[in-house]
């Protein structure tokens, strides 16, 4: 109460006298209803006991899960940690190379898609691009990611390019990949490109920029470490993916592990397992940590000078002729300040 | 000199945002166009270049019809109208000098543009506009690592790089602090007269108005209603275009002795 007075102008006082002092109470906001959390609740539960009745899962199951757990576990440590001989240090370097086979998979098909991605990203961007422009190219990509990189490889790339690993089967899993590559990054690109600040782009049109040059200058200077992050996000997917599409014949390590299933050998099998989760670890550690650089830049040791202002008189150091001049793009110019230089 | 002739605004949403303006603002003037928000400002701002497309009445700038149906002309008139903004706009993850630069967009073929290869008399004129006000040692600093008094200095640079006949400065000051306010009204003004610049700018401090423009145009609604030189602009006039009276709001605290009878005024709310 003393505050309300205090803050209300000396002619104003009488105005704001409450009538009847209010209870303490009545201050306190009334408890909102749970009902709608509650009924959720019991919705997800009635869904999921459903979901297991309907398709007659056999829960019965699970209680002997540890038991072959254990049992196949064995048998994997043992192809794992035996001493490797002529044929077992074979075995390794095999599921190393057909490993990088599958790498190298989903680098070219992140590739294609980055390269399509880009351009297609602007078009379906509503601020970017004419209504007809935009809902066509969103059409195209939305079925483009209706259908998943599986159905790519076996109905259109693996018939094209021919199975197996090693030439066909490699390039009909890095295509399979890129397109469905395109469907999705261009979709994270299109709505990058939507959240940019509009301001730097009405300056830019307020300047007499054309639609291309207010792109080059105003907008992917915005984006472009975004955009970074999602093609090299989209790299991981793809190895986890391209080792899929191996089982299918797209060659890499799901070819060889498809091999090794079929003959049930069970230390071959582990010993391609770990090298498919120490090098899909290390490769993600890595995108991860250039993800971390581009976007957030190199933490404490950022090279500009302290933001401070000086009354207008140009300081020491730097003129005009110092150094180049910097007309680089913006993607090595964003990966340099994250390297603080 | 730029004419208004019977401007209206009307927003797609219905919202009138001028409704028949009339005015002439001559060759080389320093204008503050004062009111309360929503008043019309910053509409008033935009349609000279078109950001904001006027619905009917005629507007001249130099000797052009402003035609905001055509975009071509559109940007021809913007390359001699710059503007400045409240947050400054810049690209800030781009160098000083290549935000300079993006004021010689409309002058710039655009594979040169794309391409970052920028003419050298152009790089020279982004120079020479940094120089002018003061931070050409930042050139090849990125934006963001500058403080907010020095990023709209580069946002002035950029406009001077434009070369224009007219500045625009929609509320340029009102996110800075009072001495860095001062210093960059100071910089407008000197280059409004140094290269006889038109200058239009928005403002909500009545003082600043006072203490840098030669003309005051005060909004209510959508209207001019008032239009004069500054020692017309007196406490009551203005009291009349903001239908309130003047309170400390209206003035910005400063270091320097500009603030005259508006202090009184707001001493007496």
């Amino acid at each position: 109460m003393s505050n309300r007075g205090t803050n209300a102008g000396p002619g104003s006082a009488s105005r704001t006298e409450p009538r009847f002092a209010p209870d303490a109470l009545d201050r306190r906001p009334v408890k909102p209803s749970k009902l709608g959390y509650n009924v959720g609740m019991l919705v997800v539960g009635i869904i999921f006991i459903a979901a297991i009745y309907g398709t007659g899962m056999d829960v019965r199951a699970l209680v002997d899960l540890p038991a072959s757990i254990i049992q196949y576990g064995q048998l994997m440590a043992q192809g794992v940690f035996q001493v490797p001989d002529e044929t077992v240090a074979g075995y390794w370097t095999q599921s190393f190379a057909a490993m990088f086979e599958s790498v190298a998979i989903a680098w070219v098909g992140t590739m294609v898609g980055a390269l399509f991605s880009l351009p297609l990203g602007f078009m379906a961007a509503r601020n970017m691009s004419p209504l007809p422009v935009y809902v066509v190219v969103r059409f195209i990509l939305s079925v483009i990611r209706a259908v998943p990189e599986i159905i790519f490889a076996i109905a259109i790339m693996l018939p094209l390019f021919g199975f197996g690993s090693g030439g066909g089967g490699a390039l009909a899993g890095a295509m399979a990949l890129g397109i469905s590559s395109i469907g999705t990054l261009s979709k994270l690109i299109s709505e990058a490109i939507e959240a940019v600040d509009g301001g730097p782009l009405e300056s830019s049109r307020a300047s007499g920029s054309n639609h291309l040059q207010l792109i080059r200058w105003a907008v992917l200077p915005q984006v472009m470490p975004e955009v970074i992050a999602i093609w090299l996000y989209r790299f991981e997917v793809n190895i986890r993916a391209s080792a899929i599409l191996g089982v299918l014949g797209a060659g890499g390590i799901g070819s060889l592990l498809s091999t090794v299933f079929g003959a049930r050998d069970w230390d071959r099998i582990g010993i391609v397992l770990v090298v498919i989760i120490v090098v899909t670890m290390l490769v993600d550690q890595i995108s991860a940590f250039i993800r971390h650089r581009v976007i957030h830049g190199a933490g404490v040791r950022s090279g500009g000078g302290e933001p401070h202002d000086d009354d207008g008189a140009p300081g020491p150091g730097a003129g005009p002729e110092a150094g180049t001049t910097v007309e680089d793009d913006p993607a090595p110019k964003s990966a340099r300040a994250a390297a603080g230089l | 000199m730029i004419t208004f002739e019977n401007i209206d605004v009307v927003y797609p949403n219905g919202f009138k945002g001028l409704s028949n303006v009339n005015l002439q603002i001559n060759k080389g003037e320093f204008v503050a166009i004062v009111g309360l928000s929503g008043a019309g400002k910053s509409t008033l701002i935009r349609t000279i270049n078109g950001l904001v497309p006027f619905t009917s009445g005629t507007l001249t700038v130099g000797d052009d019809v402003v035609d905001p149906r055509s975009k071509a002309k559109l940007r021809r008139l913007r390359s001699r109208v710059g503007m400045i903004f409240q947050s400054f706009n810049l690209v800030t993850r781009i160098s000083v000098l290549n935000n300079v630069l993006v004021g010689r967009s409309a002058e710039t073929p655009t594979w040169r543009s794309l391409l970052g290869w920028y003419r050298a008399e152009d790089k020279e004129l982004a120079f020479q506009s940094l120089e002018r006000v003061g931070i050409v040692d930042k050139a090849y600093m990125r934006a963001s690592s500058l403080s907010g008094g020095q990023q709209q200095r580069v946002a002035i640079a950029r406009v001077l790089a434009q070369d224009p006949e007219v500045i625009l400065a929609d509320e340029p000051v009102a996110s800075l602090d009072p001495p860095t306010a001062h210093k960059v009204m100071r910089d407008l003004r000197r280059i409004q007269q140094e290269l006889g610049i038109t200058t239009i700018v928005n403002m909500h401090h009545l003082d600043l108005a006072r203490s840098y423009a030669d003309r005051i145009i005060g909004m209510r609604a959508g209207e001019v209603v008032f239009d004069g030189p500054v020692e017309e602009a007196t406490d009551a006039i203005i009291e009349e275009v903001y239908q309130r009276s003047l309170t400390a709001e209206d003035i910005v605290a400063s270091d320097s002795a500009t603030q005259g009878t508006v202090t009184s005024a707001a001493a007496q709310d």
